[in-house]
């Protein structure tokens, strides 16, 4: 009460205060005393839990700050997960992982001049990196007071990391990706090539371009880089040799239908087609792109006796003793049929193929008929386009009334264009045991085997192997004998048709073959456009002087990579399996 | 007894509180670590990229043929060089005269018969060394060693190879890469060399190999970048 009263009388108390009415006071209850010591104790220990925890936050700060000099690691700049870019195109290898195309980073300088301090020191810095750079338009460049600028595009690996390492504040890059080539033209055709914007163009870019997009591991194909840079050589050398116009040529396992090699010359190279030399018309530089393989349609010529001649083997019209007539010419129309090199007489099978006799094979032919013939030719896979993975596949040209002129005709490889993937298509049927494979640029997993067709009978097959080994034994085909490895084939001379007439100065000159003959494991077809005799060929420019020694060379060449062992070819084994009995001792005269 | 039961609350919270906090920090730290190893792990695969493609471009069958003609002219592997069955493959010659007074009971009398009845089988050593994979038999003293070209090649290591050279120039064939290719790319597919090589030779030629490969061109898949970026 004093206190109220005490307040009250204060004059300078503030005017609307009033004292709060006097508590009442506390009575030691026992309860109530046990209740505040309760909250007490709690208070306490809540203080203390909070001084424990302030202390140990001194304590660490103290840690970090003085003992161990601020070098705690630090959670605040974390490093941000990332996701592992895949490039827009896997990469393309051959059967050995060889890198046929990648893609790099290849990334472009940019500049904000903007940001740019010192524009001469900048200007000294990079032209001592990029050399190529004049220093003045640069200099320029960086003055300019724009907030863009290219410096150069598409800069190598090593000279981003050598302005990156300049530090200068401004320069930016942009990352972009570009397909490489690492091996240029070698396997040009085969692999195709890309657009700017990574779109294939041509090839297997082009053909598989979804699948290289979407794989994940590269994509490997069957072909060799050995083996096609030596297909190459020497196809270049056949060219430089002949002066002709060009050459091609294919190498196949003849078991699984995989493409070992694949060649067409004149190529290009693949990181800048369609450039290359600056001399060339466009013509020029559109036929460096036709893939002769897969695009020419031909006629073969000669080689069409092998399809012929096997034809009339199995379908049981001749057999291995039977004789034609080759003495005589054959009139029809206005077409005389005669032999490059007659022996006027009547000549077995055997015979007809080892001399490549026009006369004997088109009796044959007309023996067997023309549905048969055409049958036949169907089921080999020579009326459709060939199945490969490829767009670029030609149609093969064909007469639509199949009359008596055609079936003599296309008994020795005239009047029917086919491109040479679809003569080794078929060659590699006749030869492996009669089925017929897809042919195939994946590589396929080691010991699989396509599901093939068969198309004629092993017998049939058999004897066409002997036949085959006979023409380079005797025939046309002698100088593509490669010790050890018993070749095998049939030569095939065509004159190019120009506006539908045969031009005899214009050639085009094949072989088709397969090694080692007594167990195929790899069928081949050389090609040469327009060769022209030179003093080694003794005035010839026909296929025994020009793509056969070739053969001989890239056989040599190839056999060890491929794996195939040599053989003794005079030992009684090899010799008994390609005898022929019709011809066992008898002189057999030499084409 | 409550009292007891606040605390030991309260310690639980705490430490479960702390181990919380303790478990998070961790697994942000292992989180870290691992980001910071894929990022290492996408720049080496970056940087493996960029170098199996200069590789590629370094051993272009076309380069390695060029190479081959200047330094080191080997030649394909030819038929006969090749062994057909292993027992062409001659025993130690020089040792199996005097070694058999009674017979090694456990070599097979046909097989022996085989090597000595195959008229391939060459009887000694010497005659050994002529089938051996032209491959094997590096000749330096007819390669052309322009002075400027190749520093690296001492001027006349003609004396550490003793055999080979008489072979050498006239089977080695210039041009030829096969066997080359063949040793780089898929040593298997290449036929091993069937005939035994004297102790000696070997050593002398993997040094000789090893000196004469030239230099890796630093920045050759630069060059093939720059003129792609100078045409497009």
């Amino acid at each position: 009460m004093r206190s109220l009263q005490r307040v009250e009388e204060n004059p300078c108390r503030p005017r609307h205060f009033r004292p709060p009415p006097p508590c009442t006071p506390v009575i030691a209850d026992e309860r109530a005393s046990a209740l505040l010591e309760t909250c007490r104790t709690r208070l306490v220990a809540t203080a203390a839990l909070f001084a424990v925890v302030f202390v140990v936050v001194m304590l660490r700060l103290a840690e970090i700050v003085l003992l161990s000099g601020g070098s705690a690691e630090s959670h605040v700049g974390r490093i941000r997960p990332v996701a592992p870019p895949l490039p827009m195109r896997a990469d393309i290898v051959d059967r050995n992982g060889r890198l046929l195309a990648t893609t790099l980073d290849s990334p472009s300088l940019y500049a904000d001049p903007r940001q740019i301090l010192d524009a001469d020191e900048a200007t000294r810095a990079i032209t001592s990196v990029l050399t190529q750079l004049d220093p003045a338009e640069l200099h320029a460049k960086l003055t300019s007071g724009k907030s863009f600028a290219w410096i150069k595009r598409r800069l190598t690996p090593r000279q981003q990391y050598a302005v990156n390492r300049l530090g200068i504040p401004g320069l930016q890059f942009e990352h972009e990706e570009r397909r490489i080539y690492p091996f240029g033209d070698l396997a040009a055709h085969v692999v195709g090539f890309c657009g700017i914007d990574n779109v294939g163009l041509a090839g297997i870019e082009r053909a598989l371009d979804k699948q290289v997009k979407g794989a994940p591991g590269p994509i490997q194909l069957s072909l060799d880089a050995r083996v096609q840079f030596i297909l190459h050589e020497e196809l270049t050398r056949v060219i430089a040799d002949f002066s002709a116009k060009g050459a091609a040529g294919i190498i196949m396992d003849v078991r699984t239908g995989e493409i070992v090699a694949m060649t067409s010359l004149p190529d290009f190279d693949p990181n800048h087609p369609g450039r290359g030399d600056a001399k060339l018309s466009p013509a020029e530089a559109k036929d460096r792109v036709f893939n002769k393989i897969t695009l020419g349609a031909y006629e073969l010529g000669s080689v069409f006796k092998t399809f012929n001649t096997a034809m009339a083997l199995d379908s049981g019209v001749a057999t291995m003793t039977k004789q034609y007539d080759a003495a005589h010419d054959i009139k029809i129309g206005r077409f005389t049929i005669s032999d490059y090199h007659g022996k006027h007489r009547a000549l077995s099978v055997p015979e007809i193929y080892m001399y490549s006799s026009n006369i004997g094979s088109a009796r044959m032919a007309l023996e067997a008929g023309a549905e048969r013939q055409r049958n036949f030719l169907d089921k080999l896979g020579l009326l459709k386009p060939v199945p490969i993975e490829f767009d670029e596949v030609a149609k093969p040209h064909y007469p639509r009334h199949w009359r008596e002129v055609n079936v003599i005709t296309i008994a020795y490889g005239h009047g029917i264009s086919v491109t040479p993937l679809h003569a080794i298509t078929a060659v590699s049927a006749v030869v492996n045991g009669g089925i017929l494979r897809t042919p195939t640029l994946h590589k396929l997993p080691p010991g699989s085997v396509q599901p093939g067709e068969r198309v004629m009978s092993e017998k049939t097959s058999d004897q066409m192997r002997k036949l085959m080994r006979l023409v380079v034994e005797f025939g046309t085909a002698k100088l593509a004998a490669a010790p050890g490895y018993v070749v095998g084939g049939k030569t095939g001379t065509a004159e190019k048709n120009v506006g539908g007439h045969y031009v005899e100065k214009k050639l085009l000159s094949d072989f088709v073959g397969a090694f080692p003959m007594q167990d195929p494991k790899y069928a081949f077809l050389l090609l040469v456009d327009e060769p022209h005799p030179n003093k080694q060929s003794h005035g010839y420019a026909t296929a025994g002087w020009t793509v056969v020694p070739a053969a001989s060379r890239i056989i040599q060449r190839i056999a060890p990579l491929l794996g195939v062992q040599p053989v003794d070819e005079a030992s009684p084994a090899i010799t008994r399996a390609l005898a022929v009995e019709s011809l066992q001792g008898k002189k057999i005269e030499t084409y | 007894m409550t009292r007891l039961g606040v605390v030991f609350w309260c310690v639980l919270v705490a430490v479960a509180g702390f181990t919380t906090f303790k478990v998070k920090y961790a697994v942000q730290d292992i989180e870290d670590q691992l980001n910071r190893v894929r990022r290492h792990t996408i720049a080496e695969q970056q940087e493996i990229r960029v170098l199996t493609a200069e590789w590629t471009y370094l051993t272009q069958p076309e380069r390695l043929a060029d190479l081959n003609r200047r330094f080191l002219q080997l030649a394909p592997i030819a038929a006969r060089q090749m062994q057909r069955t292993i027992a062409d493959i001659p025993l130690r010659a020089p040792a199996a005269p005097a070694a058999p007074p009674a017979g090694p009971p456990d070599v097979p009398p046909d097989f022996v018969a085989g090597v000595n009845s195959d008229p391939d089988a060459p009887p000694t050593p010497a005659d050994a060394l002529a089938t051996t994979p032209a491959a094997l038999t590096v000749t330096p003293a007819a390669a052309p060693s322009p002075a400027g070209a190749l520093p690296a090649v001492p001027a006349a290591p003609a004396p550490t190879v003793p055999g080979p050279t008489a072979l050498g120039p006239g089977v080695a064939k210039p041009g030829s890469l096969d066997a080359l290719v063949a040793l780089m790319v898929t040593p298997a597919a290449a036929a091993a060399p069937a005939a035994p090589i004297p102790a000696g030779a070997k050593p002398a030629t993997r040094v000789q190999l090893a000196k004469a490969g030239p230099a890796p061109t630093p920045g050759a898949l630069d060059a093939l970048i720059a003129q792609i970026a100078d045409t497009r």
